[in-house]
Formats: structure tokens, C-alpha cells, sequence
């Protein structure tokens, strides 16, 4: 072979090497910026999903969620739409969509395929049960006071008095309409298929097994369906990503509460916003806390320094600049011998601040706070102590205060919920109880003024109070809260007490009129009531 | 300026005479092709790993708690750090490139024939030292693919009969990855893999000096004229423009494509994918296709085939009679390799 014919080959052969190094390196760049977030993922269609990404993709379907999708670990890893979405044909909701059965609401128990301990742990946690607001005092608000509940064979129909200009059709509406977009849009409700009859099926007429299939097959026959098969929702439970929903399986909650559908981000669940879509407002305001508080100033002003696109998102290893929601009630951080995200947000809260007198969260096997005062017998309920749910929680703190720091606060915090519950929440509860033991009020909620005055003392101002001290708050610990329970205290509660008892003692009850401003007597002649001068309790009376 | 040079030369006593009879070996006029002087360009690529390098170890620590923050304040904080590092991570890449392209065209060109089969091996020698600097080097930014990949080179090696437990516990500093593994990639990066790759360096010159280099001859040539010309200033020349251009190259690849951070190692979460650097591409695509201790044996008896190619060689010429055997052998072999490694560049992360 000739030199020059071996110039060739060689020249050949190394520009051959070189393009492929070329393309490996062009690769492995992209690949590289990928990981370090710097450029859109790869996505992988699997084949099972290629033609729902094809067809929604279009513009006259539903592009936002496969661009969602697109920008989703999911997307990443290869997981499609069908991955998700696919049932079984003996579920409830399932219906064949081209060949494919799927089902519209992904549930939890459809995540857990893929996220079983995602999933033991959220089923175990407070949000998950947060649907048990359908019997709660709030409900009775919402549904009764605000709204309208004619229960006429499971249908709330309101008629309107008078017709709506332009809309004649409209006769008859919901009635729990604003329990439906207000509390159940938080809370979570029971999703309903709906019935030939218009009524609602759930899980209760279901009776699904532990795989979620119903049980009760009867009911099936009443499903309304639509002319391609499909089960249609009954509207005044759908949509709904309620963080406590009942689904149709069974299984408790919406993981898309969170983890919006369909990016399902892990970025988005670790800031506060996030949490905002429920914890804001009068009543528990702890986004607008956490804002006013240092925590949130610094993240205002740092997250983009907060990695928030890590993998794991572990405090002290990926981030420290400031604590989220996320953070301190949920993620990993570097104190933990193995760094692992929990999503049950209750394991590191020591205090309930939910109800009228902040209750210490010694938990039992089922999670309900055990009440029970005899030591000995609270020893053996209690199977998850409010101490260890601290003690979770300052390994957070610890990251970025001392220890005599993190113990001095929760002096503070403890200090100021008894504070609270002895000195308001306690007594106002006794006079509300006397009252209705003297029967001097209805049993009916709300349909009198110092049922109003109570519920906003403890509901909305000790509740702004107490988170406010939780999450060290200043403004809203005193101003908006504390400072507005004393008022309400003092300036209407007792005072609205005093006269239902003198009413009722013009009314002929003296006897339980007495015995109301006994109770009453008794908690102002404490010590803690004793800056009134004489005059003015003489007033009152 | 008499006095001066009097004065130093009275201390060092070689005169330039004797400094330019040393230096200047004649050079074979083919090398004035530049596509020849690829011997050049990684010894070249080298010293700029030595200078870049040293400029990383001042801030790098080798551990495997401060090692990935180290290099991210090199990489985000100090000063020019983004662009020394970029510059000695594309170096690492080039450096390996034109190793294997010095050794595609001493081998095309049959440059290692008799009496040249030992420097053949001492190139061997140092393109495994290239190979394993490289290996050792991304293994120290302790990034979850760095991780994984040393976690996944060690198990490898772990396969080869005999030995293989040895080599895992000399790799990872125990049997496995543990807090000094990273200090002992370090060592190995830093000092004995240079050390040896400079001593390897010096006894490979040596002996082309000593050989001289293999004179190619094209047809065209005549016999007329000096077969020769000087190293200085005419072959210095051509080597220092290979030099200012792949320092061109360097900057603008440091600059377009600067070194960037991955995720931090995290020993409890196994990526999905795990890939070694492209050079390894080949290999590990080699590895998937057959399984286990196959996989591993074969790929070690092919090194030693490349090891001992000058007396295989020599054999097959005999058995064959086919002079150019080599050749065609070169050819499917850098098939195999491009195929291999863009196979595996291209399945999906």
C-alpha cells in the first residue's frame, strides 16, 4: 500500500473519529446542561401515550397539559399519560378513550403504584383527612348559614326568587354552592359519579374494597353516562383537588392539591405560595404570617439562590438561605441521618392550634389526640407524643439557630398558646357551654349574636394569634390577634353574656341566669382579669 | 552583556553550540505535514493540564464532604476559576483524542515495527494513564454521574477473575466507596498518574531520539535534496502554531461551553441512567452487549492484544503473507470504535 493511499485512510479515519467525537460531545453538553437545569429535559413519549400527546397536543384540544407534561419528571423518566390515568374496567369511573381505559381522576392510590410510601405517609397525615370538615361546625356555615340545604333525596336545589336578566333558564341552582367552591375546594368532598336520578354516587353508596374496587354493584346501574360510555361527574363535587377529597376508591386526598397537574412539580410544593391556595385569609392566615415573619422576607429575597430545582432539596446540603412551609414541616434536612422528605406535615407540630383551645398533639394509633388527663391511661394511648413531633422540628430549626435558641422560642410559643387558652379560649368556652346548659341560647349554631362573637374570638382571631406566635409573627401575634381576642373578650363576649343573662332573668329564669354570671363572676375575679377597675365590672353588671 | 554571559556561563558551562547540537535533531521532512505531529499535540495538552491543574488544587478539597463545594466555589466564586476549569476539562477531552489519533497514525503507518515495538508499549502504557487520569479526574467533582460511574468502574473491575477484588480495593480505598476514596482518586489524579506519565514521557522521547523517528517517504518524492531540516526554528515553529491554535480552541470551547455543576453525589439515590465519560463510551457499551466476567476478560484480552501488536503483527504478516493485514484490521478496529461509542452516546439518558 502506498504512503499516500495510507495519508488517506488515515485522514479518513481520523476525520471519521473526530465528527463522532463531535456529535458525543455536542450530547453529552446538552446532556449536562439538562441535569444542571440549564436547558429543557428529554422527553420520552412512551408508546402507550404517543397518540394522547399527539392529539391533545393540537391546538383546538388541550396543549397547556401536554406542555405541563412535557416539563415534568414525568416527562423525563418516561412516564405518559396512560401510566397514570389507566384503569382497571372494573373501576367505577374507567371508560375505554381509543383503545385505552383510563379514568379521569388520578387518585392517590393510582400514585401509590409508583409512590407507595408517598403514599402510606399522606393517608396517615392531617391533610389527608381534611374532608372530615364536611361534618364540622364550618360546613354548617357554609352550607346552612351562607347557602341552602334542602335535602331532597340527596339533591341541594335552591329556587331563586326572581328571575336573572339574561339568563331565564336559570330556576333552580345548588344551594351548597358555596360549600363547594369555598370549603371543599380546600378541604376536599366526596367525588360523585352522577346518578340517572341526579343524585350523587360516592364512595359511600360504592363500598370499595382495599384495591378500590365498589363492592356494592347495584348502584353501578344507576350511572349516567354519556354516549361514548363515559361516567359523568356529578357537578357540585367536580372539579375538586381538595387536599382532603374522598375518591371514588376509597383512598383519601388529591396529590394534585401540591403537586399541580399535569408538571407535577417538586419546585412549586416546596414554596410557600403553594400552600397559600388554602392557608391565607382571616381565619389562618399563615401565608400572610410566614410573609411578615423573617423566614419570609429572607425568602422573598433569596430563592433564587434556594435550589430549588434540586433533586432532594435538602436543608443544609442544597440550601439554607431561608425556610419555606415546605421546610420546616416536610422536607429532608442534613440533621437526619438518611435526609428523607415526609408527606405527612404533622410530624413535627406539637401544638393544634385548629380548635377553640390549642391542644397538645399526643396522637394515638389513628392519629386522634388523645384527651385523656390520668397519666397512666394517657401513657398507653398515646402512641405519637407532641415532645417527639418537636423535637423533629427544632432538628429543622437547628440548621441556622442555637440550641438555647430554638428551646427559648418555644418557651415563648408555649407561654403564650396557655396564656391564650387559660385566659380566653377556657373561660369563653365555659360561658358558651353554661349558656347552653342553662338553655339560654338554641342548639342551633349561629342564630345568635354571641354565637357570632365567640367564633370569631377563637376561629379567626386566636387562631391569627396563635400561628402568629407559632411562626413568629409579631404583628399578627398582638394586633391581629391577641389584642383583637381581648376585645372581643371583653368588649362583646362578656357583656352579650351579662345581658342574655339579665333577659333571661326578666324572663322569670333566675336561677339560670345566676348560674351564668357565676361562671362568669368566677373568671373575671381571677387574677389575669384583675387590671378592670370595679367601676367598670360594675357596669358590665 | 559579555560580562553577564560570562558570568553565567562560568556557572553553567553548556554553550549554545553544544545547547543547539543537543536540541536540534533533524526532523524527516513528512513531519512537515502538520497532520504528522500529532505526537506533539497531547504532550502539548499536557503541560496545559499541569498548569491548570495546579491552579485548581489551590482551591480543590479532597474530600468527599467539601470536594463538591469546593469545585462549585471554584467553578461560581473565584476568580477566573469557571475558565481554568473549563479549559482543563476540554484539555482532558482533547488530550485523549489526539492520543488516540498519534496512535491511529503510528499504527496506520506501521511506526511501530521493529525496532520501535517497545515504544509502542510505552505508548500504550501512557494512553492507559490517559484513560485513567481522565477516569480519576471526573471522579473528583463528586457529582451523582461522577459517583456512580466510580461506583460502577469499581463493581467492573470487582469482575475481573483473581485480581478483581485487589483492583476494587486499590480503586476505592476499601471495598466500597468511602470517605477515602475521593483523597485517593485525588493522589492518583494529582501525583502518581502525572509522575509516571512524566517518566513514561521522557523514556518515549528518549527513545525516538535514540531510533530517530520512522522516516515516511510519498511517491512523489525525490532523492534529490537533504531528507531532513532542522527542529529549531522550523519544526518549533509548526508545533508552536499547533500550540496557539488548540489554545484558541480551548478558550473559545472553556468560554461556549464552560464546565457546569451536576447534581451533588447523593450515595442513596441511584440515577437512572449511569454513563462514564464519553472515552469510556466504547467500553461501556461493550460491557452492556456481553454479559459479566465475558465482557471483562474480553476487553482486557483486547487491550493486551493492542499491547503486543508489534509482535502480533509480525506473526500475521508471516502466517498471512499479507503485508498490509495491519491495515485492514486498523480499519475495522476504528470502526468498532466510532460505532461503539456514538451507539452509546446516542441511547437515550
Amino acid at each position: 500500500m502506498q504512503l499516500r493511499t495510507k495519508r488517506t485512510v488515515i485522514g479518513l479515519l481520523g476525520l471519521l473519529f473526530m465528527l463522532s467525537l463531535v456529535l458525543v460531545q455536542a450530547l453529552e453538553v446538552a446532556h449536562r446542561r439538562e441535569q444542571a437545569g440549564l436547558a429543557a429535559a428529554h422527553v420520552i413519549v412512551p408508546a402507550s401515550s404517543q397518540s394522547c400527546v399527539t392529539c391533545h397536543g393540537q391546538p383546538q384540544q388541550s396543549p397547556g397539559i401536554v406542555d405541563h407534561w412535557e416539563d415534568s419528571t414525568h416527562a423525563q423518566k418516561g412516564v405518559g399519560c396512560v401510566d397514570c390515568h389507566r384503569a382497571d374496567p372494573d373501576d367505577v369511573d374507567a371508560f375505554t378513550h381509543y383503545d385505552a381505559v383510563i379514568a379521569t381522576v388520578v387518585t392517590p392510590l393510582d400514585c401509590s403504584r409508583c409512590h407507595p410510601k408517598e403514599y402510606q405517609e399522606f393517608e396517615g397525615s392531617h391533610h389527608a383527612k381534611g374532608g372530615n370538615i364536611l361534618a364540622s361546625l364550618d360546613n354548617f356555615l357554609a352550607e346552612e348559614v351562607e347557602g341552602f340545604r334542602a335535602d331532597e333525596g340527596g339533591r341541594h336545589f335552591f329556587n331563586p326568587h326572581s328571575p336573572t336578566p339574561g339568563r331565564p333558564e336559570i330556576d333552580e341552582v345548588n344551594g351548597m354552592a358555596s360549600a363547594f367552591v369555598g370549603c371543599q375546594q380546600c378541604h376536599g368532598s366526596k367525588v360523585g359519579l352522577l346518578a340517572t336520578d341526579g343524585t350523587a354516587i360516592t364512595v359511600d353508596d360504592l363500598k370499595p374494597d382495599e384495591s378500590g374496587k365498589p363492592t356494592n354493584l347495584a348502584v353501578l346501574d344507576k350511572l349516567e353516562k354519556d354516549e361514548d360510555g363515559r361516567p359523568k361527574f356529578h357537578p357540585g363535587t367536580w372539579p375538586n383537588t381538595g387536599i382532603g377529597r374522598i375518591n371514588l376508591d376509597g383512598s383519601l386526598g388529591s396529590c394534585s392539591a401540591c403537586h399541580s397537574r399535569h408538571d407535577f412539580s417538586p419546585r412549586r410544593a416546596r414554596q410557600p405560595e403553594n400552600c397559600g391556595k388554602c392557608h391565607l385569609g382571616p381565619d389562618h392566615p399563615q401565608k400572610e404570617i410566614y410573609e411578615e415573619s423573617k423566614h419570609g422576607v429572607a425568602f422573598r429575597d433569596l430563592k433564587e439562590h434556594m435550589n430549588l430545582d434540586a433533586e432532594n432539596w435538602v436543608l443544609g446540603q442544597d440550601y439554607t438561605q431561608a425556610p419555606t412551609c415546605a421546610t420546616c414541616h416536610m422536607s429532608a434536612h442534613s440533621r437526619q441521618g438518611t435526609p428523607t422528605v415526609t408527606h405527612d406535615a404533622g410530624q413535627r407540630i406539637s401544638w393544634s392550634n385548629r380548635p377553640p383551645v390549642s391542644a397538645w398533639l399526643d396522637t394515638d394509633a389513628e392519629g386522634k389526640i388523645v384527651t385523656e388527663t390520668d397519666p397512666d391511661v394517657r401513657r398507653e394511648l398515646v402512641v405519637h407524643t407532641a415532645e417527639q413531633k418537636r423535637m423533629n422540628m427544632k432538628q429543622v430549626c437547628l440548621h441556622c439557630h442555637t440550641n438555647d435558641y430554638v428551646n427559648s422560642f418555644y418557651k415563648q410559643y408555649d407561654d403564650f398558646v396557655v396564656l391564650y387558652n387559660e385566659k380566653f379560649a377556657k373561660p369563653g368556652q365555659a360561658i358558651m357551654a353554661e349558656l347552653g346548659k342553662q338553655e339560654l341560647i338554641t342548639s342551633t349554631q349561629f342564630d345568635e349574636e354571641i354565637e357570632w362573637t365567640w367564633f370569631y374570638l377563637w376561629h379567626h382571631e386566636g387562631r391569627r394569634a396563635r400561628h402568629g406566635a407559632s411562626m413568629m409573627a409579631p404583628d399578627y401575634s398582638h394586633w391581629h390577634g391577641m389584642y383583637e381576642v381581648a376585645e372581643r373578650f371583653y368588649i362583646e363576649l362578656i357583656p352579650q353574656a351579662r345581658e342574655i343573662a339579665a333577659h333571661a332573668a326578666k324572663e322569670g329564669k333566675q336561677e339560670q341566669a345566676d348560674a351564668v354570671n357565676a361562671v362568669i363572676d368566677e373568671i373575671l375575679a381571677r387574677p389575669e382579669h384583675a387590671w378592670r377597675k370595679p367601676e367598670e365590672a360594675a357596669d358590665e353588671e | 552583556m559579555n560580562g553577564v554571559r560570562n558570568w553565567i556561563q562560568e556557572r553553567i558551562p553548556v554553550s549554545g553550540v553544544e545547547l543547539a547540537e543537543v536540541t536540534n535533531e533533524p526532523v524527516p521532512n513528512h513531519l512537515r505535514r502538520w497532520w504528522f505531529c500529532l505526537g506533539g499535540t497531547p504532550a502539548y495538552l499536557f503541560v496545559v493540564q499541569i498548569v491548570t491543574g495546579i491552579l485548581l488544587a489551590v482551591y480543590y478539597q479532597p474530600s468527599p464532604e467539601t470536594a463538591y463545594e469546593s469545585v462549585r466555589r471554584i467553578t461560581e466564586e473565584v476568580n477566573y476559576g469557571w475558565y481554568i476549569r473549563s479549559v482543563h476539562k476540554w484539555a482532558a477531552t482533547l488530550m485523549i483524542a489526539s492520543v488516540i489519533l498519534h496512535q491511529m497514525r503510528v499504527y496506520f503507518t506501521g511506526a511501530y515495527r521493529r525496532p520501535r515495538e517497545i515504544n509502542w508499549m510505552i505508548g500504550m502504557c501512557l494512553l492507559l494513564c490517559t484513560l485513567l487520569i481522565g477516569f480519576t479526574g471526573y471522579s473528583l467533582v463528586f457529582e451523582q454521574l461522577s459517583y456512580w460511574g466510580a461506583t460502577v468502574a469499581a463493581n467492573i473491575c470487582d469482575m475481573i477473575p483473581f485480581v478483581g477484588r485487589l483492583a476494587k480495593q486499590l480503586l476505592l480505598a476499601g471495598d466500597e466507596y468511602n470517605e477515602n476514596t475521593v483523597p485517593r482518586f485525588y493522589i492518583l489524579h494529582a501525583a502518581i498518574l502525572p509522575a509516571t506519565m512524566i517518566l513514561l514521557l521522557v523514556v518515549h522521547i528518549a527513545l525516538i531520539r535514540m531510533h530517530g523517528v520512522s522516516e515516511l517517504k510519498f511517491e512523489d518524492e525525490t532523492d534529490d535534496g537533504p531528507g531532513h531540516y532542522d527542529f529549531f526554528p522550523d519544526h518549533f515553529y509548526t508545533e508552536l502554531i499547533i500550540g496557539l491554535v488548540l489554545m484558541i480552541l480551548l478558550s473559545v470551547l472553556a468560554t461556549v461551553f464552560p464546565a457546569i455543576m451536576g447534581p451533588r453525589a447523593d450515595p442513596l439515590t441511584t440515577p437512572e441512567v449511569i454513563k462514564p465519560e464519553w472515552f469510556f463510551y466504547a467500553t461501556f457499551r461493550w460491557l452492556k452487549l456481553f454479559s459479566g466476567t465475558f465482557a471483562v476478560l474480553s476487553m482486557g484480552f483486547i487491550v493486551f492484544v493492542m499491547f503486543t501488536w508489534p509482535f502480533i503483527d509480525t506473526l500475521l504478516r508471516r502466517v498471512t503473507r499479507i503485508e498490509e493485514i495491519s491495515v485492514w484490521i486498523g480499519i475495522v478496529g476504528v470502526f468498532l470504535l466510532v460505532a461503539l461509542t456514538t451507539w452509546e452516546a446516542l441511547v437515550p439518558h
